[in-house]
């Protein structure tokens, strides 16, 4: 099995405190890993670590082994790296002094060797297609993301991150801050990317996991405390932070 | 194996870094640039810079000179202004932040911006033409009837033209800058204060006593970054001082200030051999005060802001 | 506590004296504002169009000639001083807004404070020993550099708040479509700090037009003809009013007046428009 993210012995301090405790993860390629746990246990940063955005926390200080997509991580060069793992955050982002076309285009022509107009706007379509937006927005391209409801631009942000044909996709909560309708849709997008890229999803919500990903992470103070296949951990949870979560106590 | 990311730069970053330093150390040099100019242009008379600072004397021709008269007119003038921006900011303070605090109170803090972008040589026109005259009338010659036993009073008003309406003149004009500071200041104070206060049944002067007493450091401060930028007032100061060699408890009497003295006398000062170096030296002066002032006054601003946040 | 009735006439004295305190301090502004508009406006119309394109008159002639000399001065000087000001704020507003932890970004800042604080009549009598002297003549180039000197500061604060304003969100998602940190400036937080810029660029041109002390001896005041060369001796509009409001000639009060009302409109215009500019900022 080839892994698109190998962890090892991952510890992290951010100003002293001690966020990530001794991680070790192996993501299989291709597949949706989802991670869960109460806020504050260290989702998003491990998230950050992976895509090297930890370098704009101020006071981070990073141990260990972090292999991703074959390449060191922490050694690498943050800009080439980022350029094969594409992100989504738990507020929507989209660049607001660019229009709902920019916004894909500009992170498609960043990143492939897309050369004429049409070829770009083959590449916009697509994105926003696999999104699921294309439909609400193709006679909009031209207006801005401030004329977009909050599920809307998530999805925006969503195409945008596929414009640029990433290996590996971030998801930060992404269905946090938006209505359950767009949630719907947005799952549903996240659950066709199945197989051609690799998923990393931070939720909080149980039954989303179980709806989307195949295999699960359970993350408590820091510390991963199980993870295997979203069948294992859902159906027979060994720890007991694991079963209190999905009993919706922690 | 460990990497210490986070404020690490990586290779791209560093050439941002060291592309955009060029930039940055040009400007921090150019101040030093200008200072180092300045001192030294002075270096010449440095070593009698006590007894020019402590005399009162011009005369390029047979070169002799004094600046006791332009530096303790500077301080007068910077002091007046520091009082006058007191006085009336802290009003202004209260009245867009406590006690207008809606609609009207931005409208007021728009026309206090507006001020800002006053010309200070257009407000010296008015001072020169208006404010003079009118000091001269109807503040000057009242009290030097009157009370002329009192040193403050003791001289006939000429035109107006002194170091009273070079104070008020620069104080008015500097308000708008003090009374910002303030404001902003003044609207750092956590609401909780207010809401305690209003609370306990105080009424609003009762609510703004105790406010303003606790923002004693940031007004202060902002007092003292008035009068550092009216130490270096120049043209306001070159049309309503008088520009004369002349010391006297008396406020009514034209004098003259730092700023105003190089205004008047550095473009004929090549003509001599000591009268160009004075006048660095008196730059010299005015610079180290106006950046010590404005040094401590930041100091207390910024220093109070951090804890009345936090 | 004093009894209530005691306490409520303090209140309203308070009051009172708060009212009375703004309005001393806004009315001295108010009747400058309104007397300079009165006598500059009457001057301006006697002169006519004349006032904007003849230069000014000797002190016994019979009209009142114009100020194209000082306005044509101004303006280039505005060119001259502008761009560097503006682009040099910008570039050092960038780098302390990217390495805001960076000993060098603590200097800017403690630089731009300290530049602030020197009297601009000094940035004169610099510009004059490090550039009329050397090539002994007085110049616009020097003026513009003393001009530089005076605006730097402001128009770096400015740029410098209005890219701090810019969330950080925005930041993290152009890094996460692989953005290098130069496009990220340029092409994301440049663009959505648009407006706070171009109002910082409207206050700095205000601050050059008006600035008076920094021109004192490095420009020359060429009175009398309109001026084409930046290597040359140039005029400019506050430069003229103070000239002539310190001279004894009643035909110069006039001419300063309205130069004065000139100066006074275009500043308050600018002020309008950098007002107008910032309102429409939709994150």
């Amino acid at each position: 099995m080839k892994y698109a993210v190998e962890i090892e012995k991952l510890n992290v301090y951010i100003n002293g405190f001690h966020a990530l405790k001794d991680v070790d993860l192996r993501v299989p390629q291709g597949s949706i890993f989802a991670v869960m746990g109460p806020s504050g246990s260290g989702k998003t940063t491990l998230l950050k670590v992976i895509n090297r955005l930890i370098d704009l926390v101020p006071g981070a200080r990073v141990e260990g082994s972090v292999r991703v997509l074959g390449v060191d991580a922490l050694r690498a060069d943050p800009y080439e790296l980022r350029k094969k793992v594409g992100m989504m955050f738990q507020i929507p982002n989209p660049f607001p002094h660019m229009t709902v076309y920019e916004n894909v285009a500009v992170s498609a022509k960043l990143n492939g060797a897309v050369g004429s107009r049409r070829e770009l706007d083959q590449v916009v379509k697509w994105a926003l297609e696999t999104a699921m937006l294309w439909e609400e927005v193709k006679h909009r391209l031209d207006r801005y993301p401030s004329e977009l409801s909050g599920g809307q631009r998530q999805r925006l942000c969503l195409a945008r991150a596929l414009a640029m044909r990433p290996e590996l996709l971030l998801l930060d909560e992404p269905t946090a801050n938006i209505d359950p309708v767009n949630a719907r849709k947005l799952e549903e997008a996240i659950a066709s990317l199945k197989g051609e890229l690799t998923i990393i999803m931070v939720t909080h919500l149980p039954r989303q996991a179980l709806r989307v990903a195949d295999y699960v992470a359970i993350i408590y103070d820091g510390k991963i405390v199980e993870y295997g296949s979203s069948q294992e951990v859902f159906v027979r949870p060994s720890h007991t932070v694991t079963q209190l979560f999905l009993k919706g106590e922690v | 194996m460990s990497a210490p990311v986070g404020e690490m730069l990586s290779e791209k970053d560093k050439i941002f870094y060291f592309s955009l330093l060029p930039p940055a150390l040009t400007t921090l040099g150019l101040l030093a640039l200008i200072v180092s100019t300045i001192g030294a242009k002075a270096a010449l008379v440095l070593p009698q810079a006590l007894t020019i600072l402590a005399a009162n004397v011009w005369d390029p021709e047979n070169e002799r000179y004094g600046l006791l008269a332009p530096v303790l007119g500077t301080l007068v003038v910077a002091s007046i202004a520091g009082a006058v921006s007191l006085a009336l900011g802290l009003p202004l303070t209260l009245a867009v932040a406590e006690l207008l605090r809606g609609r009207l109170g931005s409208v007021l803090q728009t026309l206090l911006e507006m001020a800002s972008a006053f010309p200070t040589v257009v407000i010296g026109l008015w001072s020169a033409r208006y404010l003079a005259p009118f000091l001269s009338e109807n503040v000057m010659k009242p009290l030097y009837s009157s009370f002329g036993f009192i040193p403050t009073f003791s001289c006939r008003p000429l035109g107006g033209y002194s170091l009273l309406t070079a104070g008020l003149a620069i104080g008015f004009s500097v308000v708008p800058y003090t009374a910002s500071i303030m404001i902003e200041s003044y609207r750092l104070i956590p609401s909780t204060y207010r809401e305690a206060c209003y609370g306990i049944g105080a009424t609003r002067y009762e609510t703004a006593r105790i406010l303003v007493s606790l923002a004693r450091p940031a007004i202060a401060g902002s007092v003292l970054l008035g009068v550092a930028r009216a130490m270096g007032e120049t043209t306001i100061a070159a049309m309503t001082v008088g520009n004369a060699m002349n010391i006297s408890a008396c406020l009514f009497e034209p004098s003259y200030t730092v700023p105003a003295l190089i205004a008047a006398q550095f473009g004929n000062a090549n003509l001599y051999r000591y009268a160009e170096p004075v006048l660095y030296l008196a730059a010299l002066v005015v610079l180290a005060l106006a950046l010590a002032l404005s040094a401590v006054g930041f100091k207390l601003v910024s220093g109070w802001r951090v804890r009345i946040v936090g | 506590m004093a009894s209530w009735a005691v306490r409520k006439l303090e209140d309203r004295l308070f009051v009172v004296a708060v009212v009375l305190g703004s309005a001393l301090a806004l009315a001295p502004l108010a009747h400058a504002l309104a007397v300079t508009l009165y006598n500059g406006l009457s001057t301006m119309a006697r002169a006519g169009l004349g006032f904007f394109v003849n230069p000014p008159p000797t002190p016994y002639s019979a009209s009142l000639g114009g100020v194209a000399p000082a306005l044509v001065g101004s303006l280039l000087l505005l060119a001259l001083a502008l761009p560097p000001s503006a682009f040099l704020g910008l570039l050092l507003a960038v780098f302390t807004n990217e390495f805001p932890g960076s000993r060098a970004a603590a200097l800017v800042e403690v630089g731009a404070r300290a530049f602030t604080s020197v009297p601009t009549v000094i940035l004169s009598m610099v510009a004059y020993s490090l550039l009329v002297v050397p090539t002994r003549s007085y110049s616009a180039l020097a003026g513009a550099f003393a001009l530089t000197a005076a605006s730097l500061p402001y128009s770096y604060t400015a740029f410098s708040s209005a890219l701090r304003m810019v969330p950080e969100m925005y930041r993290e998602a152009a890094y996460s479509i692989g953005m290098s940190r130069w496009t990220t400036v340029w092409r994301v937080l440049v663009p959505i700090a648009r407006r706070g810029i171009a109002s910082g660029v409207l206050m700095t041109l205000t601050r050059i037009l008006g600035e008076t002390a920094a021109l004192l001896f490095a420009v020359g005041a060429l009175r009398y003809v309109v001026p084409l060369n930046p290597l040359g001796p140039v005029d400019a509009l506050p430069l003229l009013i103070f000239d002539y409001a310190l001279s004894p000639y009643k035909l110069f009060h006039e001419v300063a007046w309205g130069a004065a009302a000139l100066l006074l409109i275009i500043s308050l215009a600018l002020f309008a428009l950098s007002k107008v500019v910032v309102k429409g900022v939709r994150l």
